[in-house]
């Protein structure tokens, strides 16, 4: 019995190989159709297929790796740092403001995050075809929307009011206009980046999905490059109009 | 559909260690301003640079997990063909990536500030070798460790990579602008 059960299964495992095999000769479009169909008839999770068939003992995963991530890398650092050109103009003003410079790691961080949160989230509602009905009409959308919304609010706040402390530990004058700009500043700069960064992975996911790609693939470097490159820009005008 | 659901609570409590790690890279940032954000063209090297070093150890560790979940890397092995491969790739990334970031950084401040500062190219690439040489090995340990005590990796090394990376680039930064 056990030597029928590994005979079975070893001829299931060179037939799986075969396929993996005739896929990596494939162009990528005709792949995602092969590898979709070894998932049905051999009852392999896409993600399984998907690794092997990039990492596998076949695959050079060194080449894979970089072939994949260099050029999306490349684009999102240098869209960031277009963003630091604007901020590059108004230095003078912005390192004086001591709160701002400890508030610049953070808030690049934070809305990174949030742009990372949004598009796998978004993704994963195309893919499960929830966004089908159209957009407004979906409440786990419009949910994720006000949550995301609210976090940002609260968490922009407590940043400023610990920017601020921290600051004043380096001989920074505590001022209470000066907080209030600071907190006024980094509450505009979260809630317009978050919208501007929702509506890039909607919009974008939507158009990605029609097409057939896989907006997983694509929309968070890309959203957490926009909202960096946003949030730049916004700092850039927003210190302008607070202490120009 | 609760509001305060399993969803927020996470995304919370994520944002929660984010804060912190930003916080003391933001205060390093602040005491040695003069040190790093005076450079002509730092201030085009920095979002990149951040960016960089987040994008580089997250993927990282999400490659892990999919391998430890999938059963193709081992949980108790923390080497081997694909972890090389990993590993090797990701510093290769990250120079790549920070000699780029340089190369752009001087670009910018030579045609738009009009000041040529060859050092703002040598500063990420040792700053890039410097980070990663501590995040890239500690996103392996902790992903490994993470995965051994029943957690998934990835929902816990997303903040973790951005808080721990910020502290590493900006303190390799400086250790870079000291040496350089």
């Amino acid at each position: 019995m056990k030597l029928i059960y590994h005979k079975i299964h070893h001829h299931h495992l060179s037939h799986i190989r075969k396929h993996l095999r005739r896929s990596q000769k494939l162009p990528k479009k005709e792949r995602h159709s092969l590898l979709h169909k070894i998932h049905q008839q051999h009852r392999l999770s896409h993600r399984t297929l998907l690794y092997v068939h990039e990492y596998g003992a076949h695959s050079n995963a060194f080449k894979t790796i970089i072939k994949e991530s260099l050029k999306v890398l490349l684009l999102a650092s240098l869209i960031s740092s277009l963003g630091g050109i604007a901020l590059e103009e108004i230095k003078s003003v912005f390192i004086v403001i001591v709160p701002l410079v400890i508030l610049l790691p953070l808030l690049n961080d934070m809305l990174g995050d949030y742009g990372t949160i949004i598009s796998s989230r978004i993704s994963v509602m195309l893919h499960e075809g929830k966004l089908k009905r159209g957009i407004f009409q979906n409440k786990e959308l419009g949910q994720l929307f006000v949550q995301i919304i609210s976090i940002a609010l609260f968490m922009a706040a407590l940043s400023s009011v610990l920017a601020f402390g921290m600051s004043i530990f380096s001989h920074y004058p505590p001022q209470a206009n000066i907080f209030l700009k600071i907190i006024s500043l980094t509450m505009i700069d979260v809630v317009l980046i978050v919208a501007l960064t929702f509506l890039v992975s909607l919009l974008l996911g939507i158009y990605l999905y029609k097409k057939g790609e896989d907006p997983n693939n694509f929309l968070i470097p890309i959203t957490t490059a926009v909202a960096d490159f946003g949030n730049m820009i916004l700092l850039f005008f927003l210190v302008r109009v607070f202490f120009g | 559909m609760s509001f305060f659901d399993h969803n927020f609570r996470e995304i919370f409590g994520a944002q929660l260690v984010s804060i912190l790690g930003g916080l003391i890279a933001g205060t390093i940032l602040a005491i040695y301003t003069d040190k790093i954000l005076l450079i002509p063209g730092m201030f085009i090297l920095l979002p990149g640079f951040l960016e960089m070093r987040g994008s580089i150890s997250g993927t990282l560790s999400s490659r892990l997990s999919s391998g430890l979940f999938l059963g193709i890397i081992k949980k108790n092995r923390m080497h081997g063909r694909i972890i090389r491969a990993n590993i090797l790739s990701s510093f290769f990334l990250a120079l790549v990536v920070s000699l780029s970031l340089g190369i752009l950084a001087f670009l910018f401040s030579y045609f738009l500030l009009g000041q040529a500062n060859f050092k703002i190219i040598l500063i990420p690439v040792l700053a890039g070798v410097l980070a990663n040489g501590v995040e890239i090995p500690l996103t392996l340990f902790f992903t490994f460790y993470f995965f051994r005590h029943g957690h998934d990796p990835n929902n816990i090394m997303g903040p973790f990579v951005t808080s721990t990376g910020d502290i590493t680039s900006i303190l390799a930064l400086l250790l870079a602008v000291w040496l350089i």
